[in-house]
């Protein structure tokens, strides 16, 4: 399947993308997951200042056929969320980059070391259905 | 091992995602649930159900033995007519739902689900004994589409000539290309639409002149909504092994006024454990397995089917209420993900379908 990986983000193996920016990391659901889900109807997010820690579940993406659990990339509180998805959840299947969904605050820079680059998303991609 | 349909290497080429479903590699969306079941509402899309199953019963027994077989009334029923049913246990709990298709006094077409066509054949094997029919499997030989939505029969007509506006649950027997087809006008999503029965190799040329015309191709997602939105019971999650007809909302299936049938006995005391019930919810998508509470907090049932309604924009399901627990208020709340969230109990099908 080809699938857009911007070179700038970093992923998970369970297809969330990750932005760094000083301290607060911005999550999202890469555009592979969004095409592999479907029309997606529904997104629950943790409140703001809900701590999260890495590879925990912290929501819900459901389309119209399935649930899928989103993992937190890395450790840390929440600082933001997008509010204005969560009434227009169709937007990530429109724009999975720019349908940002939360902002986490964390302690341990390094962690986001340990994610993988868009080289390795890819080879990942390519190599598992 | 999985099986595939004639027209799998069509799925695939029209970008089809495959998911394996009762032992078949089938096409569960081609672009997008959404607008699948939407084409399906407004215009015309067709289905490969080609996995489904296909028992010819033949001979002067051959209305008897299936009337006696199954708890719907089939002696009945004129030539030409197709019949819904239940096919049940002397104990009245349910094999399979299918239908009966009554090709001629003496010759009965019966559509079962895939997943059950080893487990019916072999029951009704066992029941054929003292009656004079013959009982062929052909489900290996049979290709099925349906073809639904307000436009099928436009787009059918085009195909076959000499069609007629026959009647909804009516069946005929066509040609096509010179080859025998059976053309039944029913289906499972609560819209016009045809089923077409015929060989592997007419069926694929019915297909790609149907994608010719336009016609949008349609998984089994979208076929799930549809029936879901019409409240048509699906085998595995409203009915089982373990529910009778009743339990499942199928009373008005069974004649128990009939002579005799298997299951009489039992599904006369007319003794349900369960209630099936249709919820809506404004928050929250039902999903099959989720528990369902009264006003107490108490858990009374289970959903058994839910999605979302892509006409409706919310969440619709089936639910199985045990019957001495069935609250009086008709409050129902569905724990979904340790969430408590209301539901609407609704007594009409969530969606009306423009069938005939």
């Amino acid at each position: 399947m080809a699938t857009n990986i911007p070179m700038n983000l970093k992923y998970t193996k369970d297809h969330e993308w990750a932005l760094l920016e000083g301290n607060t990391v911005t999550v999202g659901i890469t555009d592979f997951a969004q095409s592999a889900l479907g029309d997606i109807v529904f997104l629950e997010v943790p409140e703001i200042g809900t701590h999260l820690s890495s590879g925990s579940t912290f929501g819900v993406v459901e389309s119209i056929k399935s649930v899928s659990d989103l993992y937190s990339p890395v450790t840390g509180e929440v600082v933001e969320k997008n509010s204005e998805l969560e009434g227009s959840p169709e937007k990530i299947n429109q724009d999975a980059y720019g349908s940002w969904l939360i902002k986490v605050k964390i302690k341990d820079m390094s962690e986001v070391n340990n994610l993988l680059t868009a080289e390795q998303y890819q080879e990942f991609c390519n190599t598992s259905h | 091992m999985t099986h595939k349909t004639y027209l799998f290497d069509e799925h695939v080429k029209l970008g089809a995602k495959i998911v394996p479903f009762a032992g078949w590699d089938m096409p569960v969306q081609y672009t997008s649930v959404k607008d699948e079941v939407l084409a399906v509402r407004r215009e015309v899309g067709v289905f490969d159900v080609s996995h489904m199953g296909e028992f010819f019963v033949e001979g002067p027994d051959a209305e008897t033995f299936v009337d006696y077989l199954v708890t719907n009334d089939i002696l009945n029923a004129p030539i030409g007519k197709a019949v819904y049913s239940p096919l049940c246990r002397e104990d009245g709990t349910v094999i399979d739902d299918l239908i009966v298709y009554k090709l001629e006094k003496n010759r009965i077409l019966i559509c079962v689900n895939a997943s059950n066509i080893e487990k019916d054949f072999n029951w009704i094997k066992s029941k054929h004994q003292h009656f004079n029919c013959s009982l062929i499997n052909a489900s290996t030989s049979y290709s099925l589409l349906a073809l639904q939505g307000p436009k099928s029969f436009k787009v059918l007509q085009s195909l076959l000539n000499e069609l007629s506006d026959i009647d909804y649950y009516s069946v005929i027997e066509s040609s096509y290309l010179g080859s025998s087809v059976i053309v039944a006008r029913t289906g499972y999503t609560g819209e016009d639409g045809f089923e077409i029965f015929a060989n592997h190799l007419t069926i694929k040329s019915i297909w790609e002149k149907l994608m010719e015309l336009g016609v949008t191709p349609c998984g089994l997602a979208a076929r799930d909504v549809l029936r879901l939105e019409v409240c048509y019971p699906l085998y595995g999650h409203e009915l089982n092994d373990e529910v009778n007809p009743y339990d499942a909302g199928l009373g008005w299936t069974v004649k128990t006024m009939k002579p005799r049938f298997v299951g009489k006995e039992a599904l006369t005391s007319k003794t349900s454990k369960f209630k099936l019930v249709k919820l809506s919810t404004e928050k929250g998508i039902p999903r099959e397995g989720y528990p369902v509470l009264n006003s107490r907090n108490e858990e009374i049932g289970t959903i058994t089917s839910g999605t979302m309604s892509v006409v409706l924009n919310k969440g619709i399901a089936f639910a199985r209420i045990k019957l001495d627990q069935y609250p009086s208020d008709e409050v129902f709340q569905i724990d979904i993900r340790q969430k408590l969230y209301s539901a609407q109990i609704i007594k009409k099908p969530f969606v009306t379908g423009g069938h005939k």
